[in-house]
């Protein structure tokens, strides 16, 4: 390393567009799971598997890490079919789980087959980390138990256009329904970065769907019945189908996508600060692109903004190859040149792909950064009150000055309208001008916000304290505080209008998804989306260092 | 039944909201009853306590740091609305007061906190007689405090009282649960089916 690289603007990075193209890189959550897994020789055995002949029962699956054990507590049910829905407000599931936190007694299990299956409507306690729930999917599931049955391996053209046998709807953690807070696990090793507990449960949830198509196979056939083939099941991943509830998630924790999005963009300027690249580290870069281009192929979605999405990024990866035909990558600060080329010639698409795909030789480097991720102080966070009135309207200038002279009555402006429906809580979205759902709006708005706070500044002395505003306007609390907490997170706001006509809130939900580490995205709506996780990835009886983080790259002949 | 401390949060949050109050004092609002149950004060009893009273309409005229017993001052005050502009003004004006008829008092106690860490003090409150006092960190009481206080000041002082026990669960009883969940679905839209269809974005597409 032998300059430095100056990060990447905020102006340029937070645009929803940009966001919405983002890919899995060596810092997502899965692969920081199975890392660390590896690393420390996590051990995992099956301790329970009773599941009658309909598919009802129960099964507990262990994680045994160094200092600690965790347990998925799986429920399959026998589901009617038409009850089979993903949506929030659906009340039945094929299959529901908590991750215990130690080893449930029986009388746990008893406990929790009275509140899991329900999932909202019932109570976990301070030993459970998450609650999830999973449904099969139609198009794979029955395929591949017949097939079993028959004592033959599912049509690999029927699970590539799938990729899961089941997939969760919903994985709640941190506090929800009476779990244990994340404050209670936050400074535990193997919890530290985001969403570690549930990435697990993700991870255990897939091994027993494995579990249970080859039990159903078992019931249907008989002697004949066999198993998933390893390379088979491999493939496949776990579903999650999921809707407007992290678009809320993102605008309501700035401090946290600000730390995900640093901890990629610093990563991404260290490996541009390299100056020279060995063999092996371009030799690798390569393989991986050719094995992500395979992947690329295969991706899939009847939406018409992620068919232009998906092409423009096959364009840009074949773009990629010819410039690597005319660039060894033998120069100073190769991969510098890579990034600021892909800038000039690449769609967003192909532009963040790379921004991933370059982290990867350098995980020595790069890895550490996943320590800056978690966010365990804006908790504490205290308006500042004594800042005066000319620094606070700095701070919504330097975040929202391309909002301020929006006209925010216009109704392409404000066209929608954040809100929760008391049908289960769920988050949706509405039109403002066509529903009656101003009374219910949530505080989704930043920008729009931030510009009235700043037209109510807007006659106020420059060095008066920022307190005496607040006590007069209460209204903009919410905008004083997040614009005080962006001085220090310059990637905390989303510099797009969140309520104008032309949002797509998939956009947000891309975002969050790709720092789990998901792929294949494949939105049903501009704001319902599937993905796969852990596709690819060993099983926890498969796992080893060798094997536990490039596994994303699907093997590919080259 | 307990209650994880983000429920307890999420809840008080939307409670204050739905009573008709800003969000940005929802928000710290939430962040404070969670403080309190943390340190084994039930503060949905204290919030169900000051949101029957129907406060969110007042204002304060001036800092609670400016508050004399002389001045004109609300009939009653909401120690939300006290405690935010009490921690906004500390910088300014200090970390002392003195109020009259104020609500649910131990609601100040957050907010209280929140100056003590700050400025690296120990703030003693006292409402009629009974004392709490806290350096942001710790929490000592003498006994309950009162639902409301005729006579409520902030000093700086010693601790007075026993130390609060930490705990990381809310243990508040199940009808002031529901009344602050009453509350709360005024902030939700009522159900209808084209807010079904059409608000979640699934359509009929939820299955495959």
């Amino acid at each position: 390393m032998t300059s430095q690289i100056a990060l990447r603007d905020p102006a340029t990075v937070m645009r929803l567009a940009r966001l919405g193209s983002l890919h899995q890189c060596r810092l997502s959550f899965m692969r920081q799971l199975t890392r660390r897994m590896a690393r420390e020789k996590w051990r995992f055995s099956r301790r329970a598997f009773d599941i009658d002949d309909q598919g009802v029962g129960y099964a507990v699956y262990r994680a045994q890490g160094p200092e600690r054990v965790y347990s998925l507590v799986a429920f399959a049910h026998d589901l009617p079919p038409e009850q089979r829905s993903d949506r929030v407000i659906a009340e039945a599931w094929d299959a529901t789980f908590t991750l215990f936190d130690g080893v449930p007694t029986d009388q746990d299990i008893e406990r929790l087959s009275h509140n899991v299956p329900v999932q909202e409507a019932g109570r976990i306690s301070e030993t459970e980390l998450s609650l999830s729930r999973a449904n099969r999917s139609c198009r794979l599931w029955r395929h591949a138990v017949d097939q079993l049955a028959q004592g033959k391996q599912p049509d690999p053209d029927q699970i590539a256009s799938v990729g899961y046998l089941m997939r969760t709807t919903a994985v709640y953690g941190s506090g929800k329904f009476g779990a244990a807070d994340r404050a209670l696990i936050a400074d535990r090793t193997e919890a530290q970065a985001p969403f570690q507990i549930e990435m697990l449960s993700v991870y255990l949830t897939r091994a027993f769907v494995r579990d249970l198509a080859e039990h159903m196979a078992k019931v249907q056939g008989g002697e004949q019945a066999v198993k998933l083939a390893p390379e088979t099941a491999r493939t496949l991943g776990i579903g999650n189908s999921t809707g407007l509830g992290m678009a809320p998630f993102i605008l309501n924790h700035p401090i946290l996508l600000n730390n995900w999005i640093m901890a990629r963009e610093k990563a991404i300027a260290t490996v541009r600060a390299v100056e020279t690249a060995t063999d092996a580290q371009i030799t690798l870069f390569q393989n991986l692109l050719h094995r992500s281009q395979q992947a690329v192929a295969t991706w899939e979605s009847a939406h018409p903004v992620q068919i232009k999405k998906i092409e423009s990024l096959k364009n840009d990866l074949e773009c990629l190859r010819t410039y690597l035909n005319r660039n060894t990558l033998k120069t100073a600060y190769p991969w510098h040149q890579l990034i600021d080329w892909s800038a000039q010639a690449l769609s967003e698409e192909g532009q963040e792909f790379i921004a991933s795909l370059v982290m990867e030789p350098y995980g020595d480097v790069v890895d550490d950064f996943s320590r800056l991720m978690s966010d365990d102080c804006s908790m504490d966070f205290a308006i500042d009150g004594a800042m005066p009135i000319a620094r606070v309207r700095e701070l919504i200038e330097a975040n929202f000055g391309w909002a301020i002279d929006l006209d925010w009555q216009t109704q392409e402006n404000c066209a929608r309208v954040w809100y929760v429906s008391e049908e289960k809580r769920e988050p949706r979205l509405g039109e403002r001008f066509e529903e009656d759902l101003g009374d219910y709006e949530q505080p989704l708005a930043p920008a729009r916000d931030a510009a009235a706070a700043y037209q109510a500044l807007r006659d106020r002395d420059d060095s008066r304290p920022v307190a005496e505003f607040l006590l007069e306007k209460p209204e903009h609390r919410h905008t004083i505080r997040r614009v005080q907490m962006s001085q220090s997170a310059p990637y905390s706001e989303i510099l797009d209008n969140t309520i104008s006509d032309q949002i797509l809130p998939i956009d947000l939900l891309r975002a969050k998804l790709s720092f789990f580490g998901a792929t294949h995205f494949d939105p049903r709506s501009d704001r319902w989306v599937r993905i796969c996780m852990y596709a690819g990835a060993p099983y926890p009886d498969e796992l080893t260092e060798g094997n536990a983080d490039l596994w994303v790259y699907p093997e590919v002949p080259l | 039944m307990s209650y994880s401390l983000n429920e307890v949060q999420a809840m008080a949050k939307g409670a204050v909201r739905g009573a008709g109050y800003d969000w940005g004092l929802a928000e710290s609002t939430g962040r404070a009853i969670r403080w309190l149950c943390r340190y084994g004060v039930d503060g949905v009893r204290a919030l169900v306590t000051l949101l029957e009273q129907n406060l969110s309409g007042c204002s304060l005229p001036f800092a609670p740091q400016d508050f004399k017993d002389d001045q004109k001052t609300p009939a009653q005050i909401c120690p939300l609305q006290a405690g935010t502009a009490f921690s906004d003004f500390s910088a300014q004006k200090g970390p002392e007061l003195t109020m009259k008829n104020v609500c649910a008092p131990v609601l100040m106690l957050p907010f209280i906190a929140r100056v003590a860490h700050q400025q690296g003090v120990c703030l003693v409150a006292s409402c009629d007689g009974i004392r709490a006092s806290t350096n942001g960190a710790s929490l000592w009481l003498t006994q309950h405090l009162p639902d409301t206080a005729q006579r409520f000041c902030v000093c700086v002082g010693d601790p007075v009282g026993h130390p609060s026990a930490t705990c990381h669960r809310s243990f508040a009883r199940a009808e002031d649960w529901e009344h602050l969940n009453d509350f709360s679905l005024r902030t939700c839209a009522p159900a209808s089916e084209e807010s079904r269809l059409r608000g979640a974005g699934a359509g009929v597409l939820d299955d495959d």
